[in-house]
Order: structure tokens, then sequence, then C-alpha cells
């Protein structure tokens, strides 16, 4: 009989992380909870040596480095983009890849440090049953950006962490700035 | 930085059966198929230990989602216990310890091939279907960058095609299974070789929803509420299968999908192809304590 492997403390971290991440996108708006606070957590979860990272801050590309994806200083060349704060960002966000139409998995993913709070934000799109009104500490500037870059299918996906708690925007959604 | 910080101690197996790059990359691509519903994603597609084309693709995403406080049930054509189905529970629940029911309402995953269980799924529960075919174009355009250009195009028209010539030759549509639908307003999937009856069930629904090709390396999902709409001409109304009327002989359960029975004498009886709502319904007319889930289909109507 065969016996089961007992997951080990990375792996059970990574799951839990992963399903927050993929409720956090299901749906849009929903904080999730996350095993571990910060952007960390979040590398170790999806980024191996298949990736290309860029990372913000020097202790984001020490994690992000461990995992032993390259470490890029061009955001064009990024799937996964690390970033602590969206303040004086846009150089940074309007270089952020969206794929092509025949392959919208090139797009981005974006990971941001954000507080869930601030800037009331309506959102409508898959995921939500009624359009649901949220606060997220993100400048409209970074909203306009958004929806200049996002040409469905085409588009990069959000997530927005404010210490343990994760909230999901994927390209699909539509986002008022109220 | 150390060898040691590079390297991990040593184990037989990992768990989940998957190693961690493996997971990580359907990770990465199921976070970007729930980002874009309905658009078939390419994946590496690993070897598991099953042939492809008997559910590889399912098993994948669902070794990647399970963990040992996960519930998996797994079912073929609506039942629990064919061979496939009950290999690939044991095989999950052995590989990660996981437990294994066959109630729909107290599992968190269900992976299924050719069915969505009769009872509404709830918001934390997800559903994975196993599909043998991603491609909905694969009837009409056989080379698949050409495909893949139309999907970029949003050029749908040789599906509508198809469904004309259905109505032009027979008087109805016959796409019985995997009937083309469109996702989010955008992308046409095909939703599995699931028939016509269980294709409203996903739209709007409460439950999350990855469709897993394993052979042919691609997956898609569906978000909770997000609109599938089977393509259908204005004038012609979406049909499921008359099945409103069929009365299990087992269960007496009526208004389910239903598994038809050939007799010997050229009739035919049926029985409820959701086998554990018959179980379900059997136990609770001998008495004993069972709960039965809202169904989505009420009476032979839909009414979720």
């Amino acid at each position: 009989m065969l016996t089961v492997a007992p997951p080990d403390a990375i792996e059970l971290r990574c799951n839990s992380t992963f399903q927050a991440l993929m409720w956090a996108l299901s749906r849009p708006g929903d904080a999730r909870v996350m095993p571990e606070a910060g952007l960390a957590g979040i590398a170790e979860t999806l980024v191996d040596l298949e990736c290309t990272v860029f990372a913000d801050t020097p202790d984001l590309r020490e994690a992000v480095s461990a995992s032993g994806a390259l470490v890029t200083g061009d955001v064009s060349r990024a799937d996964h983009v690390f970033l602590s704060s969206l303040e004086n960002a846009a150089d940074q966000i309007v270089q952020l890849r969206c794929g092509s139409p025949l392959y919208p998995d090139d797009g981005a993913t974006l990971i941001v440090a954000a507080r869930h709070a601030g800037q009331r934000l309506r959102l409508s799109g898959p995921g939500i049953e009624e359009p649901t009104e949220i606060s997220l500490d993100a400048p409209p500037a970074f909203w306009a950006m958004r929806a200049m870059l996002c040409a469905y299918p085409e588009g990069f996906d959000c997530f927005f962490v404010d210490a343990g708690s994760v909230i999901g925007i994927p390209r699909s959604t539509k986002v008022e700035v109220l | 930085m150390s060898l040691a910080s590079l390297t991990k101690d040593w184990a037989a197996t990992s768990y989940g059966f998957l190693d961690a790059s493996a997971k990580r990359e359907l990770r990465r691509k199921m976070l970007k198929a729930i980002a874009v519903p309905g658009c078939q994603m390419p994946y590496a597609s690993r070897e598991v230990p099953m042939a492809r084309g008997w559910g590889t693709g399912g098993l994948q995403v669902t070794l990647t989602l399970v963990n040992p406080a996960s519930t998996v049930k797994v079912i073929d054509q609506g039942a629990d216990d064919g061979v496939n189905a009950a290999s690939i529970r044991r095989f999950i629940s052995r590989v990660s310890g996981a437990a294994e029911t066959w109630d729909t309402l107290s599992a968190s995953i269900v992976q299924s091939r050719h069915r969505v269980p009769e009872e509404v799924m709830r918001e934390d529960q997800i559903l994975v279907l196993q599909v043998p075919n991603p491609e909905p174009l694969r009837g009409v355009e056989p080379n698949m960058s050409i495909a893949r250009q139309m999907h970029a195009d949003a050029d749908y028209g040789k599906l509508w095609l198809t469904l004309y010539e259905q109505i032009v030759r027979k008087g109805r549509i016959m796409q019985g299974a995997a009937y083309p639908s469109m996702v989010n307003g955008r992308h046409v999937m095909t939703p599995s070789p699931i028939p016509r009856w269980d294709v409203p069930k996903l739209n709007m629904a409460k439950h999350l929803t990855f469709l897993s090709a394993g052979r042919e390396k691609r997956l898609f999902a569906v978000p909770p509420f997000t609109r599938v709409e089977p393509l259908v001409f204005s004038d012609r109304p979406y049909q499921v299968e008359e099945h409103a009327h069929l009365t299990c002989r087992r269960s007496g359960l009526s208004g389910y999908f239903m598994n038809e029975i050939p007799q010997d004498n050229g009739g035919s009886t049926f029985e409820v192809s959701d086998s554990n709502l018959g179980i379900k319904a059997i136990q609770k007319a001998e008495g004993a304590p069972t709960e039965i889930g809202e169904t989505w289909y009420r009476d032979g109507e839909y009414s979720a």
C-alpha cells in the first residue's frame, strides 16, 4: 500500500496562498486571506525558473531570485511584476505586457502592495453578481492607464496585497472610479 | 546563498503526485484562465500514471488544488462507481490524503467527465471538467493556428453555419453534447461533452469551473457569475434534451437527465444519470436520514 507523502510546510503554504489568489481573482473585489503577509509568499507560489520577473525593491528581488526566476529591470519583458507601491509607478505600469489577441495569456500579472482603503471603486464583470463597491488605495491615474492598456482580451491582471489580505482585479473586470 | 538553501531534503514522492514546478505552471495558467473566461490557455500537461484522454487534464487541475482538508468527488457520465471515476478518486485520495465522497453536497472539488451534478453547487465548490477536445472550431477549422486567429478575431461565423446546416437538414439542432457556448460575450468554448441539459448550469453559476484537456494541453475556466450563452438563433430557442417526462426505474425520480437502458423487447427503460442523486432518493424512500440538495432542474424545468 502506498503511503501518502505528507505535505511539507512550503506545499501547504503555496496551496493555501494559491486558493486565496484563485478565489480573489474569481470574485473580483472580495478580499481573501493568505497564510503569510506580503508579496514574497505570492512569488513563492507562482514564480519559478520559467518566469521573468520585475521587482522594485531589493528584498523582493532577492526573494524572487531564490525561486530561480530571471530578474529583469525591464518591465516590458516581465511576466510577473512586483511593486511595493503604486506611487510614482506610472513609468512601470505603462510598460506592462498585455499579451496579444492570439495569446492573451502573455499578459503580465501585477502584484502590488496597496491598502484596502481610500479610493472608492465600483466593479462589475465576470465573478461579480451585482456591481460592488470597494476601497482600494490606488490613484485614479492607475485606473485610467489600465483602461487604456487593457483592450479585452488583452490586458494585465492585478493582485492588491494589504498585509495578509489580497484583492484580485482581472482584466475582465470593469472598474469605475467613484 | 548556500547549497543547502538551493536544495530540498530528499523525499520519495511529491505531495499530490505532481512536482512543485508542475503545480506552479498550472497555477499561473489557471489564474490566466480565470482572468479571460472561456479562452483556452496552453499548458505543459505533465505525465500522470494514466493514459492521455482518460481525464489527465482534469486530474492535473485537481492535484494542483487538492490539500489534506479537501473532499473529492469524481464522476463519469454521472456515476461515482464507474471504473474510470473510482480509479481517479482513489488515486487522488492516495497521493493527497484528501477525503473521498459520492455526495455532491459534501465535496469541495468535483471532478467530472461528461456531466454536471444535478444538485446546485455552492460558491465554495470547484467543478473540474475533463475535456477531450477543447477547440470548438476543430470541426470547421482543422488548422489550429488558423483557429487561434479566429478566436482572436472573435470570428465564429462557421459555428453558426454548422448550426444552421443542422436546422436545414434535420429541422432542428442536432448538436447533442459539447454545445458551443459564448463565454462572457467574447470567447466561444466547448463546455466539454456535457449534454445540452447541463450547459445552463454553467451560466451565472455560484461555483468556479475549470475545464482541462490533458491530451490537447489546454485549459480554460468559467468563473462564478459569468455569462455562458449557448449559440442559438433568435427564432430557434435553446432546447435541452426531452427528459422531463422520463422516470427512473430504480429510484422513481423524474425530471432529471436520464440514461437510456435498451431492453430485449426493443423498448427501453431509464435510470437517472446522476447516480448518487438516485441513491439518495432510494435511501430517503427507505426512511434513512438523507439530505438532497436543491437541484438546478425542478420537474424537468430549469429554474435556477
